[in-house]
């Protein structure tokens, strides 16, 4: 093992099972400009039980020179070397990046300088007259020093699933959306001409093949809208968020006159406080407002809807609440709506793909906010999310006040890669 | 009212077909032709190659995707043609992108037409192209040569 | 949505065809928020947001604008040229509706950049037909061009 390659990641013996009682030999590096002294040392150790290889350095120079060749599990340093000191060593020791544990062994060495020493970094402090103290300081170090490269090299490992992970998410995403993309287009010529045989050949085949056909068309058109709740899925995790402060008020407008529709046929009521003004990508954040506005009207019970939508100021966040009477949610449920294509009833029963809370989470998540819906014993769900509130808590616009605001300026395009971009 | 003549340009057969048949079944222009590259639009529009004895179109209906020059390429040399400059061209294609469709319009596209994803759809949108370019609108008049 | 913010612009000072359009479009159920422009400086104030159109926005562009050739002040075909050689108005589909029978003016109309021309015809029954068939096509199959891209993005391919 050479020094050269040590540059850039702290070296851990732990690898190398170091002290001297675990079969390898204890590879010692003195710096010590006594012969005597380091004699001492040597047979200190020995006498405490270690197998130990030794090197012995006096001039700050050659200490380098041999940390090219030989590294050490530990240094043992006398304080004052004549031109230079122990403590210099240890610079030597961090510049080249290592995790070597030293101990001063020294002749005289006042308390206060001692304290100073192990402010910078020396491990400990063993004076000349108390030697046999050093085997124990030894064994101390070295364990510490085993504890620290395990703690290192359990974050390293944790860095680097972490990098994985978000690696493999990223992958995935991007799969999800170009095969939604791509599959688009096969998907439309099965879907179209499986239609046009129904039309053209329908009563000309026998009834079976009429049937099957009706069954191909089905299955198609039903895949046509998978694939596109699969894009629209991943395409809320591509989109670059344009953020911009946004009136909640006038985007809860506009979702009421999207959902006007719905609405009316429903007889829903829909209540709102003032709401504030927030720091978000105004499209996203209306999907996400008029998804669970829209879920609300949809999963009614058999009185006409109620809905209501508010927003509390916490310390750090905005929290919103959109209360419905409706059929409500098992709490074994609660966190199960919002995975993709998880659906509590049937098509019959309520439409839909179970797309819409999978959408809402994943922008939720991307503003740095939680989603997480609650529901009484008696129907009726809350939904709650959260987004990071506006620096300025004074601003007046925050309190829910009609405000000058940028109007519907906020609402920037955000392009998606063209077809021709992606399939290539 | 125009006995007009119509190059459709798609690189997938079945769209072409389908297309084709509508526009036939709808009995507006007089003649659908067919080309399945950019380059081959191109080619056709100019007379060049296997083209000499090609009709120019009233009417181009162009896809986006195409093999060899894609469909911007074709807009834009057509729209910068000052022979070809006149015809109108409809875009037609299955992107939704508003880039794709902004570049369109920027580079002089007519119209932009979304290619639905069911048949019920298709032929709605089909017929109102014919509809409208050939019984309504007014498209230059070709010089025959 | 502010009052300026039109669907469809109508550009047209002949009272008669103004009527007969209107007529047709409501009878389609395609006049909900029609704008009208009486000669090409008005217009021309709508497009550039100007005059009695200053608090107008580039960005709320019409679906779709139906242009008569014959003007006061501007004609028609000036009022196309300045639309459709300024990129912030070059996207908005603007149809010729007109009574000339010039293959000149058609030819211009469509170099100059115009998405469609159409001859008014002078039949009655014919004049709805198309308006019903132009508002169709238009304002509903025809995909206009994203709002607030007057910035020329570079081109994918």
């Amino acid at each position: 093992m050479t020094g050269e390659i040590m540059t850039s990641e702290i070296m851990s013996p732990v690898e190398r099972p170091s002290s001297g009682d675990r079969g390898e030999p204890l590879r010692v590096l003195l710096v010590e400009d006594n012969a005597a002294d380091s004699e001492l040392v040597l047979r200190e150790l020995k006498r405490a039980g270690f197998d130990v290889t030794s090197e012995l350095v006096q001039a700050a120079e050659e200490f380098r020179l041999i940390l090219e060749k030989f590294v050490p599990d530990i240094v043992l340093a006398d304080y004052n070397l004549g031109q230079w000191r122990g403590m210099e060593a240890l610079e030597i020791i961090r510049n080249k990046a290592l995790d070597i544990p030293l101990i001063l062994v020294s002749g005289a060495l006042g308390e206060v300088t001692a304290v100073e020493c192990i402010k910078q970094g020396v491990t400990d402090y063993v004076l000349k007259d108390s030697l046999p103290r050093l085997p124990v300081s030894i064994r101390r170090a070295l364990r510490e020093q085993r504890l620290r490269a395990q703690r290192k090299q359990a974050e390293n490992e944790l860095a680097l699933k972490v990098e994985e992970l978000a690696r493999s998410n990223r992958d995935l995403e991007q799969f999800a959306y170009v095969a939604s993309h791509d599959l688009q287009e096969p998907l439309r010529m099965v879907a179209m001409y499986t239609q046009l045989l129904a039309e053209r050949y329908r009563g000309k085949l026998d009834e079976q093949a009429d049937k099957y056909i009706h069954y191909a068309v089905d299955g198609a058109l039903r895949m046509q809208t998978l694939v596109q709740d699969l894009l629209a899925f991943s395409r809320a995790g591509r989109e670059g968020t344009k953020m911009s402060q946004v009136d909640c008020n006038l985007v809860m407008r506009q979702i009421l006159k999207n959902l006007e529709a719905a609405i009316r046929e429903k007889n829903a009521v829909i209540k709102h406080d003032a709401l504030p003004t927030v720091l978000a990508n105004s499209s996203q954040l209306q999907q996400v407002l008029q998804n669970l506005v829209n879920n609300a009207i949809k999963f009614h019970g058999s009185k006409a809807p109620e809905i209501e939508v508010r927003a509390e100021r916490t310390e750090m966040e905005w929290e919103f609440f959109v209360s419905d009477n409706g059929i409500g949610i098992a709490p074994e449920h609660a966190d199960r709506i919002f995975v993709i294509f998880q659906r509590l009833h049937t098509r019959e029963e309520y439409p839909g793909n179970g797309i819409g809370l999978s959408i809402c989470k994943k922008i939720v998540e991307r503003h740095g906010g939680r989603i997480w819906a609650e529901s009484g014993a008696h129907g009726g769900t809350t939904f709650h999310f959260t987004l990071p509130a506006l620096e300025d808590k004074g601003n007046p616009a925050n309190r829910g006040a009609e405000q000058k605001n940028p109007e519907t300026k906020d609402e920037e395009q955000t392009y998606e890669p063209s077809g021709s971009l992606v399939s290539r | 009212m125009n006995p007009a003549e119509v190059l459709l340009v798609d690189d997938n057969p079945a769209d072409l077909d389908l297309a084709r048949d509508l526009l036939i079944a709808n009995e507006h222009p007089r003649q659908v032709s067919a080309v399945t590259d950019g380059e081959d639009a191109v080619a056709f529009l100019r007379r060049e190659g296997r083209y000499t004895s090609a009709q120019r179109p009233d009417l181009i209906i162009l896809d986006l995707n195409l093999p060899r020059k894609n469909g911007w390429q074709v807009l834009e040399e057509v729209k910068s043609d000052p022979k070809l400059r006149s015809t109108p061209v409809v875009i037609f294609s299955t992107s939704e992108a508003p880039r794709d469709i902004g570049n369109c319009y920027r580079l002089g596209a007519n119209s932009y037409v979304r290619k639905p994803g069911n048949l019920q759809d298709y032929m709605a949108v089909i017929q109102s192209i014919g509809q409208f370019w050939f019984q309504n609108a007014c498209l230059p008049r070709r010089e025959e040569q | 949505m502010k009052a300026f913010d039109a669907e469809i612009l109508l550009i047209e000072d002949n009272q008669d065809d103004l009527d007969l359009t209107l007529h047709a479009l409501k009878r389609e159920n395609l006049a909900n928020n029609i704008l009208i422009a009486r000669d090409g400086e008005e217009a021309l104030d709508f497009f550039f947001c100007r005059g009695s159109y200053a608090e107008r926005n580039f960005d709320t562009p019409p679906r779709l604008v139906l242009l008569d050739l014959k003007l006061p002040k501007v004609n028609g075909i000036e009022v196309l040229q300045q639309v459709k050689s300024d990129p912030r108005t070059k996207s908005i589909p603007v149809v010729v509706l007109t009574s000339s029978k010039e293959e000149l003016d058609l030819v211009r109309s469509y170099n100059l950049g115009a998405n469609s021309y159409i001859q008014k015809p002078v039949n009655f029954t014919e004049f709805r037909q198309t308006v019903k068939h132009l508002g169709l096509y238009w304002l509903v199959v025809n995909q206009p061009a994203p709002q607030g891209t007057c910035e020329p993005a570079g081109q994918e391919s």
